[in-house]
């Protein structure tokens, strides 16, 4: 049991280091969103996740449980604010060059 | 009793209801006292903010109450899709190869909340920013798009998701 949780921890640090790569090499405001919130949600879910997986069945679980679907209601929130103000300001996205 | 003035009072009882149960949540004990201020304190709160946990005009039930066992479904599907989107979004992110694009499709939900939750859905599905919802129209930017076809974009990034939400609520 403890290796699976382990195994969810390195994947959670895992996206958490790729999203910071992202934030830093994408080109443009909107793709660098995107980088951004690929790491919050996929890394901060698998941390959530690996400590469900350690603490087993027990009331805690329940809180880590109701904390994970708080934050999956208020992340994308959050994100799509911040995208939202930008599209209503006209920034124009980065397009690939055929 | 007019049915305005009964329509309130189911506002505010299921508004208390919600309430209540997230007290329950994080104290969980069953110890009288605690119960009691906490079923005071929800029936306080839902007074003041019924108006806005339930909209005047959202009369339908099943807009109220989701059907929880397709509910439990959805979150299962909705954590497969986070996580396969995010080995895509990782793999373009490490290659530094992007192609964005932004979107437009329509949702075949009714209810408020339904699209609501699937425009927050498709936020949190790495590669996929809702940047509006007015109506039943959704503007995405999409990082790894393969099409612009409004039909086809919107079954890809939506498709199982609608499916399964149409079934939770309206």
């Amino acid at each position: 049991m403890n290796y699976l949780a382990a195994l969810f921890f390195v994947v959670g640090i895992f996206f958490a280091v790729t999203g910071h790569i992202g934030l830093l090499r994408a080109p443009d405001f909107f793709t660098r969103l995107q980088a951004s919130s690929t790491c919050s949600t996929t890394s901060v879910l698998s941390i959530l996740v690996a400590s469900m997986i350690i603490s087993g069945l027990s009331p805690f679980t329940g809180r880590v449980a109701a904390i994970t679907l708080f934050f999956a209601i208020s992340s994308p929130v959050s994100t799509h604010i911040i995208a939202r103000y930008a599209w209503e300001e006209g920034i124009v996205p980065w397009r690939r060059l055929k | 009793m007019t049915s305005s003035f009964k329509w309130t009072l189911t506002r505010i009882v299921l508004t208390s209801l919600y309430l209540f149960a997230g007290w329950m949540l994080f104290t969980g004990s069953t110890n009288l006292q605690t119960m009691a201020t906490g079923a005071a304190f929800s029936l306080l709160i839902a007074l003041t903010t019924f108006k806005l946990f339930i909209d005047d005009d959202e009369a339908a039930r099943r807009t109220l109450i989701p059907r929880l066992h397709w509910l439990v479904v959805y979150l299962f599907l909705l954590v497969y899709k986070v996580y396969l989107s995010s080995f895509q979004t990782a793999l373009a992110v490490l290659r530094n190869d992007y192609n964005p694009r932004v979107v437009h499709f329509r949702t075949r939900l009714n209810s408020d909340i339904a699209r609501s939750v699937v425009a927050g859905s498709i936020t949190l599905t790495p590669g996929t920013i809702t940047l509006e919802l007015t109506d039943d129209h959704l503007v995405v930017h999409w990082l790894q798009s393969t099409t612009t076809h409004s039909r086809f974009a919107g079954n890809i990034i939506k498709g199982s998701m609608e499916a399964i939400l149409k079934k939770v609520w309206i």
